[in-house]
C-alpha cells in the first residue's frame, strides 16, 4: 500500500469500492460489519434488522421462537406466531409488534431485563412498516456475514439434529438391569454375587482361577489397599493365627473403620476433581484453602457419606438448606481447577475456559460422558450436541468465586454488617489521606517526568489539546500509570466490597502508615511529607486504626462459590479496562450487583450459543440457550428445579437441579460410573477399563451384568461406597492368589481381564513415599491441616520459581502422608512426577504406570529414602526377637513384606549381610553392622515386592 | 484418522516393551516379532538374560555411552510413519519475546514514521498499560550472504549463516500471555496440561540412545523459563517421554548419584546385585506379568545412567578451537555457549529431542527477552549472549555431517510491538512473530511468510503453531495427524485439529 498511515480512510474507500469477499479476506471482517451497516438505507429494512437483531431476536429467531415467533425475515413476520402475523405493512397502527413494544399491549416488549426500544427505534420500526415493510433479500445475507468465525473456528448458528435409534439405545444411555447372579455350584463361588458374575465368565471362557492367597498376603493387600499403610506385624500375626471364621471379614471392617481409610481413598477422588493446592499458569498463585476441600473429601470417604450426597454438595453446597459448612466447603470443586488468576475482567474468554473445566470435570468425572468435546462442535461419536454443552453451561453459568466465612448464616450476615460499617466509616477518612498525598505524588510523577526522554518530556509539554496523535499516546502512558497490575492484593474501587468478597485473606490497606521522619512510602521511592501534613496525615491514620479496631475478627473461610453476577464482580489485578474502550461490554442483562440482594429474586446471567468470551460483541449476537440437561438422557424434559428455593437465599437454584440430576438413581451413568471407578482402584483395571468415559470412544465392558448388579446395589444400598468395598473385598474373586500361573488361562487371557488371577500392581507415587515412611516407623500421622511442602533440592525451585513453595528440610515434619504435601500445579515434587502422578489440570480417568529408570534413580539415590533406609535398619534392630543375622532378616521381612523369609532367602540375605559388614568395614563406616543392615534394608525399599500390591 | 496405537484398554507401559505387547495392538505385536503367543515366557527370559549383559563395549573413537540403545531401553527407536528428513531435534526457545522488528523483520516504515500513532488496524490489545506510538529501531539493519538477508547489529555472528536459515516472518499465536504463548509453542494447547512437542517426539520415536533420557532440556543457568517444567511435561502422555532436566550445578539429572554421606558407589552396586535376585525372585513367582521385568530393567538401565549422564556433560575432551567457536572463552556468551554444546553432545549421543532455554524468570525483567522497559538494554544483553554461540553450534553441526539430520528450531513465545511502551520498551505481540528453522536438508537463505508495513501483524502466509509443529513432525517422518494418543475419550493429537505442512520447509 502506498499510503500507510491514513489506513482507516483508505481502506474504507477501497472495501466500498470492492467486493465483500475480499474484504473479508483481508481479515477485516469486524471493519466489513460497520461499512455495511452504515451504508443500507432503512427502506431495506437493514437498520430494522438491525434493531431486532439486537432487542428481540434473543427470543425470536431461527434458533428460538418463543411464543412461536421468529422475527429474523419478512416471511416469518407475516406469519406471525401464536398471536398472529407480527407486522401488516403499510399500517404499522395495525402492527402486533408495534403493539408490543410500545406496550399498548401488555407484556410490552422486549420483556425485563432487555431494555426497552428507543423511541427513535419505534420510530423507525412504524417509519419501516408504514413504507410496505420492504426487506432487500441480498440485504438478508448482510447479518450472517457479521458472525464470521472467530480464529478459534466458532460458529454461533445454532443447529439441533435428530439422534439416532442406535445413539439414543447405547447400553450406557439406558437404565442397569437388575438380573439374578449365575447360580454357582461349587461352595466357593456361590455366596457372593460377583463371584456367581466372574466365576460365570471364567467358566465360559474355559479358564481356571487361583486359589485363595494365604493369609500374610492377604492382610497386606487389603491394608495397603484400604488404607495405602503397612499392616503391622502384630497386625500380621493376630490375623494369620486368628481361628475365627470371620477373621477376614473383622479384618475388613477394621480396615473401613480406620481413619487411613480415607486419606487412601480420598485421594483417588482427588484425583477425579483435579485437586491442586495452586493455580497454574503463569502466576500459580497459591489456593490457600483448597487444604479444607481436600480435608472434606477425606472426611466424607471416612463417614461414608453417601455419595449422591457427596456430588450434590460439590455442585451446589452453597444453595443446600442448613449451616451445613461441609457443604460450603465442597463448592471449592468450582475454584481448584487450573485458573489464571489475571485480567479475567479484561478476558473475558477465560471464564468460558474456566467453564469448559467445570463442564469437563462435572461430566467426565461424575457421569463419564464427554460433554465438553462438544464445544465447538457436536460431539463425533456421541449423541451430545453443541446446544447439549450450552445447556449445559447454563446450568453452571451462575456461578461466582465466593470465599464461604466458616460459620452459621447468621453471624454471617452480622459479620458483614459489621465490617462494612467499621470500613464505611473509616472511608472518608481514607479519602481524606488521599487527598493529602496527592500533591506529593504529583511532585514525585514530576520528578520522574525529568528522567525520561526528551520525545515524552515535550509530548507532556505540550498542551492536551495540542498535542499529535503519536503525542497523545506518549503522554497517556505516563499521565495514567497503571494501576494494579500485578498486584495481587488490589481490589478496585470498592474496597468495602471487595473485602467483604475475600473474607479470610482481607485486603491489607492500600497505603502504608508513615515511616520514620514523616516519610511516605510510594514503590522504591520515599518522599519527604511537610511537617503540617504529616501531622494531619498521621491523626487520620490514627484515627482509621481507631475506627478498625471495632473490625470484628476475620473468620476462616473458603474458597468456594455461589450464584452472583460474575460481569460485576470486583477488579482483580490489571482488570483496568484498555483505552477507548468501555468499561464492560453492553450487556442487555446486566444485574445489579456481583452478588445478589438476600430477598430479591436472582437471575442467572443469559448463557448465549455459542459465546466463548473472544468477542463479547459477537456473543452478544448469538441466541440465548435456556439451561437445561443433555437432550438424550431426558428426551428433551423442560429444565424443572429440583426445589423450591430457600426463600432467604438467592441463587438460581440451577445447580442445585443439575446435581440432582446427576446424583439421581435415575441417571443410568453415575452409578455405574462410580462403581466402576472403585473396581479399577481396587484391581487396577475398570470393568469398563475407561473409566471416565462409558461412550462410544471408550471400552466396552468386560462383565456388562455385573456392572450394572453393582450399579444397583450401590444405588439399593444408600450409595454406600464402603458397602462396595465389602461386596468385593470379601468376594474370592478379591481373594484370589496373585503368585499363580496357569499357562492354559496366561494364553487365553494374557491381560488377566477376566481375573483368573488377583492382578499385582505398583503402588501409586504418593502411596510408594507413604509406605517406606510406613516401613522406617518415621510416619508422622498428623492428619489435615494446611498442607506441607516435602524437601526438595534448591536447584529444583531455581527452574521455577513462580507461586508458593517452601523450601524444607528432610525431618518429621515433612514425613507426613503423601496426600498432605502440597500439589503445586508447576512443579511436581519430583519423586511423585517420576512416579507417574497425574497431570491435575484435567481429571484424570487413571494413572499411568510407567516403568523408566529415573524411577530407580529416585528410589536408589534420593536422600529420602537413604534416610529411610537407615531409620529402618534402627528400627529392624529394636523390633528383631534376638541380635542373629537371621532374627534381623526376619524382622525386616515381617516391617516390609508382612511375612517370614523362606529358608532360601534367609540364607541368601544373610550372606549378604555377612558380605556387606565385611565390606562396609573396610569403608570406615562408624557401625558396620548398621551399615550392612542399611544396605539391606535399601534394597528393600527398591524391592518389586515391597512397591507392589501383590 | 488411524491411531498410532490403541492405550485404551491399559494404562500400563511397560518401558523394556513399549513398542511392544500393550503398546501397539497385541496383534501387531505378534506379526512384528514374528511369533506367535507361545513366545511370551521366552521374550521375558531372553529380556531377563540380556538385562545382566555388560554394557556394550567400547569402540576406538566412541564411548560406551554413545553406542545404540540396548534390547530392552524404554526408549528403544521406533520406525517413523515415512522415511525421515531428521532424526532429532534442537530446539532453541528465547523465553520473553523477541522482537521481530529489531532482528530479523526489517521494517523502514518504522524510521519514517517515529513518533507517530498507529491506525487504521483495529483496537490495538496491550499487555500492559497504554498502547504508545510507533517507534524505530534503535538497531541498525544490513542485508547478509547470498540471500541478502536483513539482519540487526543485534546478530553480528548469525548474520554470517544466514544463507543456512529459513526465516518465517509471519508467525503468529492466541496469546498475549507469556505462559500461555509457551504453552502454545511448547504443547500446542494454550491451556495447561497437554505435552510437550519433545515429549510427542520421543513418543513417535523414541530415543536413539537407551543409556540418556529421550528429551533432554537444559535451561539458563540463572533459572527455568516462564511456566517451568510444565514447557517439558509430559500431560496425558506417560511420564516416560516428558522432558528431563540437565542441570548446570550438581549432577546433571537430579538423583543422578546418591549423597556420598549415605552411599558410595561400591556399596550402590552391591546393592542393585542382591535387588536383583530378590526383584527375579518374586518375578518368577509371578509368570508373564511383564511389569515386573521392565521394573528390573530399569535398574539396571539407571545403573548405566549413572555413567553414561556425566560422561555426556564432561567437556574435557573438547577441544579449545571447538570452545572457542561456542563462546566459551568469554564470561558472556560462556553460560548460553555451555548449552549449545552440550546440545550437540546429546545429538551425537542419540538424544532425541533438545530444548535450550534463554531467559529466566528468577529475574524476569532483567533475566528474560521481556523488554517492557528498553528495547534497546534488554535485547543488546540477550542477543550478546546468544548470537555467538547459536552460530557455533550451527557451524559445528554443519562440519560434523549432523544439521542434514538434526532439525532446528529457533524461536520465541511471541513477537513484540512496533509501537513503544513508556517511549524505550516493547509490549507484547502475538500477532507476529519472526522465528527461523535450518538443518534438515531446509534450504536455508528463504524468507517464508511477511508481516505488514511496520511488523505489527503477520500478513503473507500466516503460520500458526500447528503449522510448525506438523511441519516439525513430518521432517522426522511422522504424519501429524497419524500421531495420535487416546485420552478421555479422544485420540489426541500434537496438532489438534489443525496444522499445515509449510511447503517452503518440507520441499525436497
Amino acid at each position: 500500500m502506498a499510503v500507510h498511515l491514513v489506513w482507516r480512510t483508505g481502506l474504507f474507500t477501497w472495501i466500498r469500492r470492492a467486493a465483500p469477499a475480499i474484504a473479508v479476506g483481508l481479515g477485516g471482517a469486524a471493519l466489513l460489519t460497520t461499512v455495511l451497516t452504515a451504508q443500507k438505507a432503512p427502506a431495506t429494512g437493514a437498520e430494522v434488522r438491525a434493531i431486532l437483531e439486537k432487542k428481540c431476536s434473543q427470543c425470536h429467531s431461527q434458533a428460538l421462537q418463543m411464543g412461536g415467533l421468529d422475527l429474523s425475515t419478512r416471511e416469518a413476520m407475516l406469519k406471525g406466531g401464536a398471536k398472529g402475523p407480527a407486522i401488516a405493512p403499510g399500517n404499522a397502527g395495525a402492527s402486533t409488534l408495534i403493539h408490543r413494544v410500545t406496550g399498548r399491549v401488555a407484556p410490552k416488549m422486549p420483556m425485563a431485563p432487555l431494555p426497552p426500544l428507543t423511541d427513535a427505534e419505534v420510530a423507525a420500526l412504524t417509519e419501516w412498516i408504514n413504507a410496505g415493510a420492504h426487506w432487500d433479500p441480498a440485504a438478508s445475507a448482510a447479518p450472517q456475514a457479521k458472525t464470521a468465525p472467530t480464529p478459534a473456528g466458532y460458529s454461533n448458528e445454532l443447529r439441533e439434529r435428530a439422534f439416532t435409534e442406535t445413539e439414543t439405545k447405547w447400553w450406557a444411555f439406558q437404565p442397569p438391569v437388575r438380573r439374578t447372579p449365575p447360580a454357582m455350584r461349587e461352595e466357593r463361588w456361590a455366596h457372593n454375587p460377583i463371584d456367581q458374575f466372574i466365576k460365570a465368565s471364567l467358566d465360559a471362557k474355559g479358564l481356571r482361577p487361583a486359589p485363595k492367597a494365604d493369609r500374610s498376603t492377604l492382610i497386606r493387600r487389603a491394608t495397603l489397599d484400604l488404607t495405602g499403610l503397612l499392616p503391622t506385624p502384630a497386625e500380621v500375626q493376630a490375623f494369620v493365627s486368628d481361628q475365627s471364621p470371620d477373621a477376614y471379614r473383622n479384618l475388613i471392617e477394621r480396615l473401613l473403620g480406620s481413619s487411613h481409610y480415607g486419606e487412601r481413598w480420598g485421594r483417588n477422588w482427588l484425583d477425579v476433581v483435579r485437586y491442586a493446592d495452586s493455580s497454574g499458569f503463569e502466576h500459580d498463585r497459591d489456593l490457600a484453602t483448597a487444604w479444607r476441600f481436600r480435608d472434606y473429601v477425606i472426611r466424607s470417604f471416612n463417614n461414608d457419606k453417601p455419595f449422591n450426597r457427596f456430588l450434590v454438595e460439590h455442585l451446589a453446597g452453597d444453595e443446600l438448606p442448613g449451616d451445613d459448612l461441609d457443604a460450603k466447603i465442597a463448592t471449592a470443586f468450582y475454584r481448584i481447577g487450573p485458573r489464571v488468576r489475571f485480567r479475567e475482567k479484561d478476558n473475558p474468554f477465560y471464564r468460558y475456559e474456566y467453564l469448559d473445566d467445570i463442564i469437563r470435570t462435572t461430566f467426565q468425572g461424575f457421569m463419564g460422558i464427554s460433554v465438553h468435546c462438544a464445544r465447538c462442535h457436536d460431539h463425533k461419536f456421541d449423541p451430545i450436541t453443541r446446544a447439549d454443552y450450552y445447556r449445559s453451561m447454563g446450568m453452571f453459568f451462575g456461578f461466582v468465586n465466593y470465599d464461604h466465612p466458616l460459620m452459621p448464616e447468621d453471624k454471617v450476615r452480622e459479620w458483614e454488617r459489621k465490617t462494612s460499617e467499621v470500613m464505611r466509616a473509616a472511608l472518608p477518612l481514607k479519602q481524606e489521606v488521599a487527598k493529602i498525598e496527592a500533591p506529593y505524588r504529583k511532585a514525585l510523577f514530576d520528578a520522574g517526568l525529568a528522567k525520561l526522554p526528551d520525545e515524552v518530556q515535550a509530548a507532556i509539554r505540550v498542551p492536551a489539546e495540542m498535542r499529535t496523535p503519536g503525542q497523545k499516546l506518549l503522554a497517556a502512558q505516563f499521565e495514567r500509570p497503571a494501576t494494579g497490575d500485578g498486584d495481587p492484593n488490589f481490589m478496585g474501587d470498592d474496597p468495602v466490597l471487595a473485602q467483604i468478597t475475600t473474607a479470610g485473606q482481607r485486603a491489607p490497606n492500600l497505603i502504608e502508615g508513615p515511616r520514620t521522619g514523616g516519610a511516605m512510602r510510594r514503590g522504591p521511592e520515599l518522599v519527604k511529607v511537610n511537617e503540617a501534613d504529616h501531622a494531619r496525615r498521621a491523626a487520620l491514620l490514627a484515627r482509621i486504626a481507631e475506627i478498625e479496631k471495632q473490625m470484628p475478627p476475620t473468620p476462616h473461610a473458603v474458597e468456594g462459590v455461589r450464584d452472583g453476577d460474575y460481569r460485576l464482580a470486583p477488579d482483580g489485578p490489571g482488570d483496568e479496562p484498555s483505552p477507548g474502550k468501555t468499561y464492560r461490554p453492553d450487556y442487555p442483562d446486566l444485574g445489579k450487583a456481583y452478588l445478589p440482594e438476600p430477598g430479591s429474586k436472582y437471575e442467572v446471567p443469559w448463557v448465549r450459543f455459542g459465546a466463548n468470551g473472544l468477542v463479547v460483541e459477537d456473543d452478544n449476537k448469538a441466541p440465548v440457550v435456556p439451561a437445561g440437561y443433555l437432550r438424550v438422557l431426558t428426551k428433551d424434559r423442560q429444565l424443572m428445579l429440583a426445589k423450591p428455593l430457600r426463600p432467604d437465599y438467592t441463587s438460581g437454584g440451577r445447580r442445585w437441579a443439575l446435581a440432582e440430576f446427576i446424583a439421581s438413581p435415575d441417571n443410568p451413568l453415575t452409578s455405574r460410573v462410580i462403581v466402576n471407578r472403585v473396581w479399577y482402584w481396587h484391581f487396577g483395571r475398570g470393568i469398563v477399563a475407561t473409566p471416565g468415559n462409558l461412550g462410544k470412544m471408550g471400552t466396552a465392558p468386560s462383565h456388562p451384568e455385573l456392572l450394572d448388579w453393582l450399579a444397583t446395589e450401590f444405588i439399593r444400598q444408600g450409595w454406600s461406597i464402603k458397602q462396595i468395598h465389602r461386596l468385593i473385598m470379601n468376594s474370592e474373586t478379591y481373594q484370589q492368589a496373585s503368585a499363580h500361573y496357569d499357562s492354559e488361562s496366561a494364553n487365553k487371557d494374557p491381560d488377566n481381564i477376566h481375573l483368573w488371577r488377583f492382578p499385582v500392581r505398583r503402588l501409586e507415587a504418593e502411596a510408594i513415599r507413604d509406605v517406606i515412611l510406613s516401613a522406617s516407623g518415621k510416619l508422622n500421622l498428623e492428619a489435615g491441616g494446611p498442607p506441607f511442602f516435602p524437601s526438595i533440592p534448591p536447584s529444583v525451585r531455581e527452574g521455577y520459581r513462580q507461586g508458593k513453595w517452601l523450601l524444607t528440610k528432610e525431618e518429621p515434619a515433612t514425613w507426613r502422608r503423601g496426600i498432605y504435601s502440597y500439589w503445586k500445579r508447576g512443579m511436581k515434587y519430583p519423586m511423585f512426577e517420576v512416579h507417574d502422578q497425574p497431570d491435575q489440570n484435567v481429571t484424570a480417568e487413571k494413572r499411568n504406570i510407567t516403568t523408566v529408570p529415573t524411577q530407580a534413580l529416585t528410589l536408589l539415590n534420593n536422600e529420602f529414602v537413604l534416610i529411610q533406609a537407615r531409620h529402618l535398619a534402627e528400627r529392624v534392630v529394636r523390633d528383631s526377637a534376638g541380635a542373629t543375622d537371621e532374627d534381623r532378616i526376619r524382622a525386616l521381612y515381617r516391617i516390609a513384606l508382612s511375612r517370614d523369609p523362606n529358608p532360601r532367602e534367609l540364607e541368601r540375605q544373610a550372606a549378604f549381610l555377612a558380605a556387606q559388614r565385611g565390606f562396609q568395614a573396610t569403608q570406615s563406616r562408624p557401625d558396620p553392622a548398621l551399615a550392612a543392615l542399611t544396605d539391606l534394608a535399601h534394597v528393600m525399599l527398591n524391592a518389586n515386592e515391597f512397591v507392589y500390591i501383590n | 484418522m488411524t491411531p498410532l496405537c490403541d492405550n485404551r484398554e491399559s494404562n500400563r507401559l511397560e518401558g523394556h516393551r513399549q513398542g511392544g505387547r500393550r503398546f501397539i495392538s497385541r496383534r501387531d505385536f505378534w506379526f512384528n516379532a514374528g511369533m506367535g503367543l507361545g513366545g511370551l515366557a521366552l521374550v521375558d527370559l531372553l529380556s531377563r538374560d540380556n538385562l545382566l549383559a555388560a554394557p556394550p563395549p567400547t569402540t576406538a573413537g566412541q564411548p560406551a555411552c554413545g553406542g545404540q540403545p540396548i534390547q530392552d531401553s524404554p526408549y528403544l527407536a521406533k520406525k517413523p510413519h515415512f522415511k525421515p528428513r531428521a532424526k532429532q531435534v534442537i530446539h532453541l526457545f528465547m523465553s520473553g519475546g523477541v522482537s521481530q522488528v529489531d532482528t530479523f523483520d526489517y521494517k523502514p516504515d518504522l524510521w519514517k514514521y517515529h513518533g507517530v500513532a498507529l491506525e487504521g488496524k483495529g483496537e490495538i490489545r496491550v499487555r500492559q498499560g497504554y498502547p504508545g506510538p510507533l517507534m524505530k529501531s534503535p538497531f541498525e539493519f544490513k542485508q547478509y550472504g547470498q540471500s541478502g538477508s536483513w539482519v540487526s547489529s543485534l546478530f553480528p555472528n548469525l548474520a554470517t549463516i544466514v544463507d543456512d536459515l529459513a526465516f518465517i516472518h509471519s508467525a503468529v499465536g492466541k496469546s498475549n500471555d507469556h505462559v500461555l504463548s509457551h504453552y502454545e509453542w511448547n504443547t500446542g494447547s494454550i491451556l495447561m496440561g497437554f505435552p510437550s512437542v519433545g515429549a510427542w517426539v520421543t513418543y513417535g520415536l523414541g530415543s536413539e540412545n537407551g543409556n540418556l533420557p529421550s528429551y533432554v532440556v537444559i535451561y539458563d543457568r540463572r533459572g527455568g523459563p516462564f511456566s517451568g517444567p510444565t514447557n517439558w511435561h509430559a500431560g496425558f502422555l506417560p511420564a516416560s517421554y516428558q522432558g528431563t532436566v540437565f542441570r548446570s550445578v550438581g549432577d546433571p539429572i537430579l538423583d543422578l548419584s546418591a549423597p556420598p554421606q549415605h552411599m558410595s558407589a561400591a556399596e550402590e552396586r552391591r546393592r542393585l546385585d542382591q535387588l536383583n535376585w530378590m526383584n527375579q525372585n518374586h518375578a518368577e513367582q509371578h509368570p508373564g506379568v511383564s511389569d515386573l521385568s521392565a521394573r528390573i530393567a530399569s535398574y539396571e538401565l539407571a545403573y548405566r545412567m549413572q555413567s553414561c549422564a556425566p560422561e555426556a556433560v564432561d567437556l574435557s575432551s573438547e577441544s579449545d578451537e571447538t570452545k572457542a567457536l561456542y563462546g566459551l572463552d568469554n564470561p558472556v556468551t560462556e553460560p548460553f555457549g555451555r548449552q549449545c554444546i552440550l546440545a550437540r553432545r546429546m545429538i551425537e549421543r542419540g538424544v532425541r529431542f533438545v530444548q535450550l532455554y534463554s531467559g529466566s524468570i528468577v529475574n524476569q525483567n532483567i533475566d528474560t527477552w521481556d523488554a517492557h522497559s528498553s528495547i534497546k538494554d534488554n535485547h543488546t544483553m540477550h542477543a550478546a549472549e546468544v548470537d555467538k554461540p547459536i552460530t557455533g553450534l550451527i557451524t559445528d553441526l554443519k562440519r560434523r555431517g549432523l544439521l542434514d539430520e538434526t532439525a532446528v528450531l529457533w524461536q520465541s513465545e511471541f513477537g513484540r510491538m512496533p509501537i513503544s511502551q513508556r517511549a524505550l520498551g516493547r509490549d507484547h505481540n502475538p500477532g507476529c512473530q519472526t522465528l527461523w528453522m535450518c538443518g534438515a536438508g531446509i534450504q536455508g537463505g528463504q524468507h517464508i511468510g511477511a508481516s505488514d508495513e511496520v511488523g505489527y501483524k503477520a500478513a503473507d502466509q500466516i503460520v500458526w503453531n500447528h503449522d510448525v509443529h506438523a511441519t516439525l513432525l513430518h521432517l522426522l517422518g511422522m504424519d501429524h495427524k497419524r500421531l495420535t494418543y487416546y485420552f478421555n475419550g479422544r485420540h489426541m493429537r500434537l496438532t489438534d485439529v489443525h496444522g499445515e505442512l509449510i511447503p517452503q520447509l518440507v520441499k525436497a
